[in-house]
């Protein structure tokens, strides 16, 4: 306990470091996205339909300038740690056959977030695409354009008003008001609470942890709560079940800069639980636009790693032997920066894909269920054994 | 098979029998045996194997004096009570009706009438439930799998043949003209001589020929079976007939047990392939009934006169060859000396060539040694030092492929398909034996299920069983990338024609049905010919596809000019109305336009318009560069070849143009 408590001690004094584009003086020029207000996002949406509408008139037809978000537009920038959008974009045009469409979308939910601005209320990605399915045929080119008009209008997808549908879960020591009400998650069974889609409306944390623990899976979040795990190391535990969402990935970047506690990892022992935790981090190339609020810097990985088969003795029939395509997204992420930049990382992912062997954090259960919270975690936290 | 045979034999037939004695058997014998190998498995693919080989005898035969083939080919179904009084067998009725197989039992019957009852119960509860009524499928009072007498007739307008040479020609099993190495038609040399078997093991009757030579003032017409113990032709009759018209050619007539019903299909699809392969023959497919309604009468027009060389005979190849095939060689030779003997009797070894060979075989072997004089062990010296020496690879000159001209012909003329395109490969070699492949990939056209359409020819006839492990199928289905030339491979109607020329096709199975998949230079030729074929068609498709975009573009466009007109006529209406207390300032720029949409002077009618107009605008300015980079290609030209209708004009001259040749008539003074 004490050493989790002198990190944790350590992680407060440290003093947050600079971590913008503009001090970096890259030669790139980047496109970032900030929180804007509604008031300010009418105002841009505005100004674009005026544009859009003079152009018509004038007799040019219309087109939308929209930032491209393909990756090769998108680069790592070592010094912070996270993915970033370049500035490359490309126009819009509605007189031409390959982009009318998209163009027709992008006007409609312009229209659309536009009402939301000035009536101020939220709705789920799903609710904007049933306003208009005919035209949207389905979600994922909503989905998209939404995307686009997050970096078009240079604001962040909540900004816009339109959140996904809850899909992290939290529990532990840690007590924050949502939209007014004050909420404990500590008292909240073992299912946890909800992480709240709308970040905006979350406010005064406080919590007496001594860290957060990321779980990747569901089934392990579980585990860890009904064995009021939080209560014997004093920690917030938070799941995003997977790939997280933006809203995890908001709340969590919101305790670590509030509560400024050190955060571990826990995840399956295979490229795509690095990824999870590659995601949190350095953010996802989808929304590297805006990955200055996404990211989460600094998470320490506690497990399960390809060296703890063999430490803990792991039994060979828990053991997954990978498949080909697991073994080519190890090799192609031991060539990507951010494994790259750390190290003890890189060895880690290189012993795994040299193994060929791979297991998840319910391999651990083989040697009983609560060998997790009992047994794995404990041992782990005393010794140090992060990286 | 023994079984089969045992029940079909006809009095006199003891070839089946199992007796411990030694016995020889004659190659008649053999084959009666073993109809399945010669492609009679069972009456239907009797009926196709007799068909395809009189009708493959019948092209070789006019392509040997380069007459354009004419084929008709007739199948007669003949009752049973004709057939009997043709053999002269007196119809009798039934006696004792339980001795048949299709007598019913008294318990048979019960049971049928029990489960028609149940089923007319089953009927009115599914009328009774208002549910459409699905018409019971009849049972035809002939099952399908019913065999009839045929009498199949194929006539031709070949070389003939004369009048003393008919019996011995087929009446004789393995005695053909097409013992040489040469690319043919024929799988065995069998043809019409199993067909003969057949007939005589399934109705007895004997076969019927009518044959004359090229300028024979007379017809032959001979009656004959076969004597199948000791392979000689039993000759009925065989006579000389008045002849006036001049004709040549050959007409036989055989009269077997077929199935038409199951097997119609195969044969039509058998005929339009070769039509396909051989668009410079016509063919005349009949199939005569006594009901009127099952008559069908099918034309294959000549789309050609163009037809690809006889192959020629050659010799064999070093690597080809075998003990057995040496021996007879020498057997054959009419060379002196071993030197000639190489030299001549092979391909691909020059004098110096079988000199330095000679050399190295050893001290016994002398250039000037008689050829004749080889002992056995001088053979395997040879046979040894042919598979480990090196010889140039034959040349694919004795070869005569379709040519691309044809194939493509053929194809559009029996698909007439949207696009085509054709590749004919360089000359192969495969354990000595040379060969070509030819590809046409056709997209579109008649008669064609969406998907890949496979056709396959070796030697130009038509491959159309145990399509599953053939090397065109296997390659066409899992080695080509369809989506790379913007071919949908599943929805698009594709046609992959494939024929392979060869002096030896590799067959596999005993039906000589397909080419196995495990020969890599054959499946690497076919697979490149196929990419060919693709490669020139996604040029054709990606420009239609353009064309076809130039005129969707607009219509496109203005799908969506509506919605977003009222899309951002209304955000406008709602960003002023919000506005009325704030006074956003957008800049001057924007004033006016502020100004006119909330005095209603634009409305969503003047967006529509004029995004309209710009839309026709762009429209116009794209076509004109589509026409302008196009240019007057609209799409490839194809080449035409219009038919001369009177098939009796000779032609004088060709006046030739780069567009077209024009063929003059004689007989107009020129």
């Amino acid at each position: 306990m004490a050493t989790i408590r002198a990190l944790c001690r350590a992680e407060q004094e440290a003093k947050v470091e600079p971590r913008s584009l503009a001090d970096l003086n890259l030669p790139h020029a980047f496109k970032e996205v900030a929180d804007l207000s509604s008031n300010s996002v009418v105002t841009e949406i505005e100004k674009c339909i005026l544009a859009a509408a003079k152009s018509i008139l004038a007799g040019h037809g219309f087109g939308f300038n929209v930032p491209s978000r393909s990756s090769a537009n998108q680069i790592y920038v070592p010094e912070i740690d996270r993915i970033v959008l370049k500035d490359k974009s490309s126009v819009r045009e509605f007189a031409n056959s390959s982009s009318v469409r998209k163009t027709a979308i992008t006007t409609r939910v312009l229209q659309l977030i536009h009402q939301l601005c000035i009536k101020q209320i939220h709705v789920t990605k799903r609710d904007l695409f049933y306003t208009d399915v005919k035209l949207f045929q389905d979600q994922g080119q909503s989905d998209a354009v939404l995307d686009d008009v997050s970096c078009m209008l240079g604001c962040t997808r909540s900004s816009l008003n339109v959140v996904a549908s809850e899909k992290g879960v939290v529990v532990g020591r840690l007590i924050f008001t949502e939209d007014g009400d004050r909420i404990d998650c500590t008292k909240m069974g073992v299912g946890g609470k909800a992480i709240p889609p709308n970040i905006d409306k979350v406010g005064d944390m406080e919590s007496d942890a001594l860290f957060i623990l990321l779980v990747e899976k569901d089934a392990a979040f579980m585990r860890l709560a009904e064995d009021r795990f939080y209560n014997r190391f004093p920690c917030v535990i938070v799941t995003a079940k997977g790939q997280p969402d933006v809203a995890t990935r908001l709340f969590l970047r919101k305790m670590k800069m509030d509560l400024k506690l050190p955060v571990f990892g826990l995840v399956d022992s295979d490229p795509y639980g690095l990824k999870i935790l590659s995601v949190y981090m350095s953010g996802s190339k989808n929304m590297s636009y805006d990955s200055y609020n996404l990211t989460t810097p600094d998470i320490k990985w506690l497990g399960v790693r390809p060296s703890d088969l063999n430490k803990y003795k792991i039994p060979e029939q828990c053991r997954l032997p990978m498949t080909d395509q697991d073994i080519k997204t190890g090799k192609d992420m031991l060539e990507e920066d951010f494994i790259k930049k750390d190290p003890k990382w890189y060895a880690e992912l290189e012993l795994m894909v040299k193994t060929k062997e791979k297991a998840e954090i319910q391999a651990l259960s083989s040697f009983g269920f609560q060998y997790l919270s009992e047994v794995y975690l404990p041992m782990k936290l005393q010794e140090k054994d992060w990286i | 098979m023994e079984g089969e045979s045992k029940t079909k034999a006809k009095p006199g037939k003891v070839g089946s029998s199992r007796e411990a004695s030694l016995k020889q058997k004659s190659p008649a014998e053999f084959f009666s045996e073993n109809k399945n190998i010669a492609g009679f498995d069972n009456p239907g693919k009797s009926l196709y194997t007799t068909v395809r080989e009189l009708v493959e005898n019948a092209l070789d035969s006019a392509e040997s004096i380069s007459e354009l083939p004419v084929v008709e080919v007739t199948i007669e179904e003949i009752s049973r009570s004709k057939f009997n009084n043709l053999i002269g067998l007196i119809e009798r009725d039934r006696i004792d009706t339980a001795l048949y197989d299709d007598y019913e039992t008294e318990k048979a019957r019960e049971k049928r009438l029990a489960k028609e009852a149940k089923e007319q119960e089953k009927q009115a509860k599914i009328a009774a439930s208002g549910k459409k009524i699905k018409e019971v499928a009849k049972k035809a009072a002939k099952s399908r799998g019913e065999s009839a007498f045929l009498k199949v007739t194929c006539k031709d307008n070949g070389k003939g043949m004369a009048h003393d040479d008919i019996p011995n020609m087929l009446g004789r099993v393995l005695s053909g003209t097409k013992y040489g190495l040469k690319q043919t038609r024929g799988k065995f040399g069998l043809g019409a001589k199993m067909a003969l078997i057949w007939a005589k093991m399934s109705t007895g009757l004997p076969i019927d020929v009518t044959a004359a030579t090229v300028g024979q003032d007379f017809c032959s017409h001979c009656i004959l079976d076969i004597d199948i113990n000791k392979n000689i032709p039993h000759v009925h009759l065989h006579e000389k007939q008045e002849n006036s018209s001049k004709w040549h050619g050959a007409e036989i007539q055989v009269t077997i047990e077929g199935n038409w019903t199951t097997y119609r299909s195969k044969i039509i699809s058998y005929m339009r392939q070769m039509a396909v392969i051989t668009p410079y023959a016509e063919f005349l497919f009949k199939y005569v009934t006594e009901s009127q309604d099952k008559n069908m009468t099918i034309r294959f027009r000549r789309r050609t006169d163009v037809m690809p060389p006889a192959p020629a005979e050659t010799k064999y190849h070093p690597s080809a060859v075998d003990l057995l095939l040496i021996k007879r060689l020498i057997a054959e030779t009419s060379k002196q000396t071993l030197v000639q003997f190489l030299q001549h009797d092979f391909t691909s070894i020059s004098k110096s060539h079988a000199e330095r060979l000679i050399g190295e075989m050893g001290s016994e072997f002398s250039p000037k040694m008689a050829v004749k004089s080889l002992t056995d062990q001088h053979i395997v010296r040879i046979h040894q030092l042919f598979r480990q020496a090196k010889f140039d690879e034959p040349s694919g000159e004795c070869l005569s492929p379709a040519g691309e001209y044809n194939l493509r012909l053929g194809i559009i003329k029996e698909l007439h398909p949207d696009m085509v395109a054709t590749h004919e490969g360089s000359p192969q070699v495969f354990e000595g034996h040379p060969f070509i492949v030819e590809a046409g990939v056709s997209i579109g056209g008649r008669d064609v299920k969406p998907g890949l359409n496979i056709f396959r020819f070796a030697n130009r006839i038509p491959l159309l069983f145990e399509q599953g492990g053939d090397v065109v199928t296997r390659t066409a289905m899992k080695r080509i990338n369809w989506n790379n030339y913007k071919i949908k491979e599943n929805q698009d109607k594709v046609g992959v024609f494939v024929s392979i020329v060869s002096t030896k096709i590799p067959f596999k199975g005993t039906g000589k049905e397909y080419i196995g998949d495990d020969i890599e230079e054959i499946a690497s030729a076919v697979k490149s010919a196929i990419q060919q074929c693709c490669g020139q068609l996604k040029a054709k498709i990606i420009r239609q596809q353009a064309a076809w975009d130039k005129q969707e573009r607009k219509r496109t466009l203005a799908k969506y000019i509506p919605g977003v007109s009222r899309a951002l006529y209304d955000t406008l209406l709602t960003m002023i109305e919000n506005d009325q207390s704030k006074r956003r300032k957008y800049g001057e720029e924007f004033d006016e336009l502020v100004q006119k949409v909330s005095s209603h002077e634009i409305t969503e009618a003047t967006i529509k318009q004029k995004l309209t107009q710009h839309v026709d605008q762009m429209d116009m300015e794209m076509a004109l560069e589509y026409a302008t980079q196009s240019g007057m290609v609209e799409a490839a030209r194809e080449a035409v070849f219009l038919n001369c209708l009177d098939d009796k004009q000779t032609f004088v001259v060709d006046l030739k143009s780069p567009v077209c040749v024009f063929r003059l008539f004689s007989g107009f003074g020129v």
